[in-house]
């Protein structure tokens, strides 16, 4: 017995050898590296987005997924450090409280929930804004707060508990009564940390409170006030040399919140209805229509603009939250559900306009739509922005992840990663969360990829992406 | 009935026939004989193989004869994903293509009966958990058993014909991946046995003179057809188990056609040495295509009724080099190689053949223990080359549901074989 495995151990040696030998490497092909960028202290400023912010709210999980967290565990692999975030504690999971789908319709359409905070510890000076759980670590390096504005980011007290009102996420990564404004704020954590590289994704909330509001809050940003803040906290994060990112606004009109609901099929779907005939009839008398004004009677869709209402057409956008108003009983004396009127051709606009929606009002509600004029506009400001975003940007050598272009492009044909279809659709595109604007895990990982992309390609990095497709879409139960 | 005892032995033992082993998810592993020259012998009428590689060569066998040999295939792949980030390997599994062949004829006759057994295609993969690709494939097992007897005519002394009717007599899919939920992972595994299949393996072999030889032959396409295979789906979302109905599944996959020419050269007794050139005309395989059901009728299994992925194979050829030198009576040193060219054009990569063009270098060694009994140990080394798609690739062709990355296969087959001649 020995005799033999003396004999054949030098064979098994060698068939060891070829075997072994035979598995191929490609880890350094190419090898992972920083290139001219330094990862070991990153910082992350922005609003919500950076925050980790889904499905209406900041909880834990979400937070943990965030796209900085994801992008920092990526830099940890060519050298990056630590990244402390200020996620709520497990007792507080829940955080601000968020949406989940509670169940699905017989016929497969999610109904959503709430689920309640459990990170809010109060009420505010101004009796309406909850306080959150406060974070008290001093070593904070995502400084994301949720619905910042460039506009405000210059403006003290915006974290201070008061009784006008306040930013309660900005109030948490306070001390208590800090009467600062953001742009300080980031500026001790820039003193602080000494960043060697940033992320800078501010400028969403200049044109989404307009436009998720309908066009009924929050004006669009002024570019000349935006210039002027944006360059100072540009200023601000390289003051210390860091190099960094600054990621343009994506068009808001491409995400489900506005897509959703389908304009042209809602006007569709009130029009096919038919006018009873006796109605017709009182119409054609009580207005003296002449006959052919009268074969025009029908059903028609009406929204509320800034001008007036209006029967809608397929370039309004209607939002996500339309579809639990449209058609339901009017809440005036109207006899017709929200939104649908009568519409006769020719016949005088104050008239036409005062039988749809007037006496009664009966036209959805301008917070409800984001009309042809308001989108104009939301999309005309949004690129004014990005221009001064991508300008200062370029004017300090930093990478610029235009991330408009690249949700025009995901809003057009989807993204496709590992064999996995991903789109901008509500639920089933598994990119946006439910809340229709920001994106789950799954569009957080994206979009972490896309800015490494960026990052590589402007400092010679080799910073390895991330698989997507292990990040969750949308929760389902 | 003996032999049919012996084949259906020989099937149950057969572990089917691994990754990669030339292009596509061909196996081109003739005999022991053959691999340790590069995988040549359309030209030469050396060994019971000859029924495999060229029918028409068997009649000019001069012996009866049994040989059985088997190799152990151990694949080793690398894959790194497009975006970088740490290397995917295989799980290491390790597979024993078989191959049996026994003629028999009267001595100087001019006919010869054949029958042999061997697995032209095949393939065995599985990747380590988690990894990119899982989507498009986690595992998969490929098995073709091919049964053929032979018949074989010497029309001269120079000049003989051969056919064999090839018999697909066992064969099974086994198909397994990931489902990408919207928050979970599912795993789908189609699994089918495929029908009985018929084919031709017919050759022409001319011998002018003792020192060259000239073989030409032809492997018609076999369909592999599985009707009613088993889909079996877990871990899917309760909300979406609607979509996941159908419990059974159709396809068919083309074991395409192949034409051979060789070339033999005995410059002295103790030398031989082999040219071939083989065709194989993957073009047949455009796409992999199941239809699910469910009691009879279409069903749906996740997106649809169906799932069609493009393959769109070209015809591919592979070019062999291979020598025998006897050193004397008993021992024999064989040597070869061979450049296998892909049918995977770029951009079609898929995991279940992570394929490019092959470089393969061969060795063997014969020994005649005694006058009528011998031994062959043989080792082939596969390097398939580097291959990289890139995302726009995929986008480019349609082909997004497979993964993005680079590709690197090393495969190492030691082999040995008995061969008994009488």
């Amino acid at each position: 017995m020995n005799l033999i495995f003396k004999r054949s151990a030098p064979f098994l040696a060698l068939l060891g050898l070829v075997l072994g030998g035979c598995q191929p490497d490609l880890n350094d092909d190419p090898q992972s590296s920083a290139g001219q960028a330094d990862f070991s202290r990153y910082i992350a400023v922005g609003n919500s987005l950076t925050a980790g912010f889904g499905d209406n709210g900041v909880y834990r999980e979400g937070q943990l997924q965030s796209f900085p967290a994801i992008l920092a565990g990526q830099f940890q692999q060519v050298g990056g450090g630590n990244f402390v975030q200020p996620v709520f504690p497990e007792a507080n999971a829940n955080g601000s409280g968020f949406l989940r789908i509670a169940s699905f319709t017989p016929a497969g359409t999610p109904v959503l929930g709430q689920v309640a905070p459990n990170g809010v510890v109060g009420l505010g000076a101004d009796g309406r804004t909850p306080l959150l759980v406060r974070f008290t670590g001093s070593d904070n390096q995502n400084l994301g707060v949720p619905g910042i504005r460039v506009a405000d980011i210059a403006t003290p007290g915006y974290g201070f508990n008061n009784p006008l009102g306040f930013n309660p996420y900005f109030e948490r990564l306070l001390a208590a009564n800090d009467p600062r404004s953001y742009t300080q704020y980031v500026q001790e954590r820039v003193a602080t940390i000494k960043p060697t590289f940033f992320t800078n994704w501010l400028g969403n909330n200049d044109v989404l409170g307009y436009a998720s509001s309908g066009g009924t809050a929050a004006p669009l940003s002024d570019p000349a006030d935006f210039r002027a803040k944006y360059t100072d906290i540009t200023n601000v994060l390289t003051a210390g040399g860091a190099k960094g990112v600054v990621i343009t606004i994506p068009n808001v009109a491409n995400v489900p919140l506005f897509t959703t609901v389908p304009t042209a099929a809602v006007i569709g779907q009130v029009r096919a209805g038919a006018v009873p005939p006796t109605l017709a009839a009182q119409l054609t008398a009580g207005l003296s229509l002449t006959p052919a004004q009268a074969a025009t009677i029908r059903f028609g869709f009406f929204i509320e603009t800034a001008t007036g209402a209006r029967e809608a057409t397929a370039a309004d956008l209607l939002l996500l939250t339309s579809s639990g108003v449209i058609n339901t009983p009017s809440t005036t004396a109207n006899p017709f559900p929200v939104g649908v009127g009568i519409s006769i051709t020719g016949l005088a606009p104050a008239q036409a306009g005062g039988l749809a929606a007037v006496a009664p009002p009966n036209a959805l509600p301008s917070r409800f739509v984001l009309d042809a004029a308001e989108v104009a506009a939301v999309q005309a400001r949004t690129t004014e922005l990005n221009n001064i975003i991508k300008e200062v940007g370029q004017s300090k050598g930093l990478a610029v992840f235009d991330a408009n272009t690249f949700f025009n492009g995901v809003a057009r044909n989807g993204i496709v990663v590992n064999g996995v279809g991903n789109s901008a659709a509500f639920v089933s595109g598994n990119l946006f969360s439910l809340d229709g604007v920001h994106p789950t895990p799954r569009g957080y990982a994206v979009i972490a990829n896309e800015i490494i992309k960026v990052i590589n390609a402007t400092y010679g990095a080799a910073v390895p992406g991330v698989d997507p497709t292990t990040y969750r879409g949308v929760q389902f139960p | 009935m003996k032999v049919k005892t012996l084949l259906l032995a020989g099937g149950a033992i057969l572990v089917g026939a691994s990754s990669a082993n030339a292009g596509g998810f061909q196996v081109y592993l003739p005999s022991q004989q053959s691999i340790g020259m590069g995988g040549v012998g359309v030209g030469l009428s050396m060994e019971q193989a000859a029924q495999f590689m060229n029918p028409g060569a068997m009649a000019m066998l001069r012996q009866n004869g049994v040989q059985v040999g088997v190799s152990a295939t151990f694949a080793r792949l690398a894959f790194r994903p497009i975006a970088g980030g740490e290397q995917r390997q295989l799980e290491n599994t390790t597979v024993t293509p078989f191959n049996l062949y026994a003629s028999f004829g009267p001595k100087e006759g001019k006919f010869r009966a054949g029958i042999s057994v061997y697995t032209p295609y095949g393939s065995t993969l599985k990747y380590e958990d988690g990894w990119e690709g899982r989507f498009a494939l986690s595992e998969i097992t490929l098995r073709a058993i091919y049964v053929q007897p032979t018949v074989s005519y010497a029309l001269t002394d120079q000049l003989s014909v051969g056919a064999g009717l090839m018999i697909l007599t066992t064969g099974s899919v086994n198909l397994q991946r990931v489902v990408p939920l919207p928050s979970a992972e599912g795993k789908i595994e189609l699994d089918g046995k495929t029908k009985t299949g018929f084919g031709v393996n017919a050759g022409i072999f001319f011998k002018p003179s003792d020192k060259l030889s000239v073989g030409l032959s032809y492997r018609s396409k076999i369909d592999a057809k599985v009707r009613g295979g088993d889909v079996t789906v877990s871990g899917i979302t309760p909300a979406l188990q609607g979509r996941f109905v159908g419990d059974k599944f159709d396809a068919t996959l083309p074991l395409p056609a192949t034409f051979n020419v060789g070339l033999g050269i005995m410059p002295t007794d103790k030398l031989t040495i082999g040219l071939d050139v083989n065709f194989t005309q993957w073009s047949e395989y455009r796409s992999l295509r199941f239809d699910f059901k469910k009691d009879g009728a279409p069903a749906q299994v996740g997106a649809g009724t169906f799932s069609e992925s493009k393959r769109s194979y070209e015809d591919a050829l592979t070019f062999r080099v291979g020598g025998q030198y006897k050193v004397n009576d008993k021992l024999a040193l064989r040597l070869g190689g061979a450049y296998d060219m892909t049918p995977v054009k770029d951009g079609y990569v898929t995991p279940e053949t992570p394929d490019n063009n092959r470089i393969i270098a061969t060795a063997g060694v014969g020994y005649n223990i005694t006058e009528n009994f011998g031994v062959d140990a043989s080792f082939m080394f596969q390097a398939i080359l580097k291959r990289t798609q890139t995302e726009a690739d995929l986008l480019n062709n349609g082909t997004t549901d497979r993964v993005a990355g680079t590709y690197r296969t090393n495969v190492s087959i030691p082999g040995i074989g008995l061969r008994y001649n009488f």
